[in-house]
């Protein structure tokens, strides 16, 4: 009889997101997100650098809906990224293990980046009106 | 939404998979449509099951079966409708079982897509359909039996036994204080049933390296037993990228445990204890 082998039972196809691993794909998913925001940080301080020309391009760009859009999720991002990554550093201490804890920990993570967000947002706007 | 105890079945009815395509896995691990089973005849008070099946010498891929199953006369549990099906509909359907009541960790199994202890979910808790995987990411056997030697080969690799230099003492055992006994509480109940090890992430992308939380959560135990001479040569093979630092605290192991243990808790315990080594 030919040997064929066996299949592999499913694993991410199948297993319930739940808030424990959702939240870890996000924190991977922001810190990729703001090495992109990084490039773009540098993209506007070279065009500072740069002059009159780039900088009014890219600050354009960065006023545009589209760029608009980006700042806001790079906004949220860091602000995830960091409360999360204190969340983690506590772990690394060992406290906050309990189950209990794990999820009330988690959505005040969710909760404080939503808020850090938009309050950054309306002190910008209230800023450059 | 906020969980208390691993044994709450979430009520989150929102997403229910991640939005990853089911073609994702190779080829000979698509899943195919099965077939649906007849209703018992007679059945007033029903429910139904979509199993995995599969069948290493039909030379066939695996595919989900739809069974219906008569509660009234059915035993209150996933196992008991499992052993209802091969009693009365289907008798080729293989699944582990043996203690039915949550002690041994055989039926350990994906239900409604979590892993739990077939013997102690209730009918009740699960869907309608309810969804019925082996544990995740291991070679299929046939139907609900995964291949866990690689997982068992895991645990072997960490010396789970006694390890002592000094004599054995002549007289009598090596005894332990109430205190140091305590320290093993939250290790020693683990029944190795593999549902933390089988849901965890790192687990299935690095399962080749990363010892899982199952493996790690009973280094933890020998770590600190008392009677135990080895601790740093233990700590020495734990000293590894892979090994243990895979763990990028998840917590799914947490979340799952039917025995309501803290894998993700005594894995940081572990990193800690590297750390606290180093100075």
């Amino acid at each position: 009889m030919a040997t064929k082998l066996p299949p592999r039972s499913p694993d991410v196809q199948v297993y319930r997101p739940q808030l424990t691993s959702v939240l870890s794909i996000i924190h991977r998913a922001t810190g990729v997100w703001l090495s992109l925001g990084a490039i773009v940080l540098v993209i506007w301080l070279a065009s500072v650098a740069a002059g009159d020309g780039a900088y009014t391009l890219v600050r354009a760009s960065l006023h545009s809906w589209i760029g608009g859009a980006f700042l806001l999720s790079w906004t949220f991002a860091l602000y995830y990224h960091f409360c999360n990554g204190i969340r983690h550093l506590a772990w690394d201490l060992n406290y906050g293990f309990e189950l209990v804890s794990i999820y009330r920990s988690g959505w005040l993570v969710v909760a404080a980046s939503v808020c850090l967000t938009a309050v950054t947002w309306v002190i910008a706007l209230l800023i450059t009106g | 939404m906020f969980i208390k105890s691993s044994d709450q079945v979430s009520r989150w009815r929102l997403i229910k998979r991640f939005p990853v395509p089911h073609s994702s896995s190779s080829p000979r691990s698509q899943i195919e449509p099965g077939k649906t089973w007849p209703v018992p005849a007679g059945a007033k008070h029903t429910q139904r099951l979509r199993i995995y099946r599969y069948n290493p010498e039909s030379g066939q891929n695996p595919h989900i079966d739809t069974y219906t199953i008569d509660r009234d006369a059915c035993g209150p549990m996933v196992l008991d409708a499992l052993t209802y099906i091969k009693d009365t509909i289907d008798s080729t359907l293989a699944f582990r079982r043996s203690c039915r009541e949550g002690v041994c960790g055989s039926c350990a199994m994906n239900i409604d897509g979590t892993n739990w202890l077939a013997c102690i979910r209730s009918l009740d808790e699960v869907g309608d359909p309810v969804d019925v995987y082996p544990l995740n990411n291991l070679n299929v056997i046939r139907d609900l039996v995964g291949d866990q030697s690689h997982l068992l080969a895991q645990y072997q690799s960490i010396q789970p036994w006694l390890q002592t230099e000094t004599p054995s003492p002549s007289n009598r055992e090596r005894l332990q204080s109430p205190e140091e006994r305590a320290k093993i509480d939250g290790d020693y109940e683990c029944i190795l049933c593999f549902c933390c090890t089988s849901g965890c992430p790192s687990h299935w992308w690095n399962g080749d390296r990363f010892l899982g939380p199952a493996t790690l959560l009973q280094a933890h135990r020998w770590l600190v037993d008392s009677r135990d001479e080895a601790t740093e040569q233990r700590l020495d093979a734990l000293e590894d990228p892979f090994k243990l630092f895979r763990c990028h605290t998840i917590l799914n192991c947490t979340r799952t445990c039917p025995k309501g243990l803290n894998p993700g808790k005594k894995i940081a315990e572990i990193k800690l204890m590297l750390q606290q080594r180093r100075g």
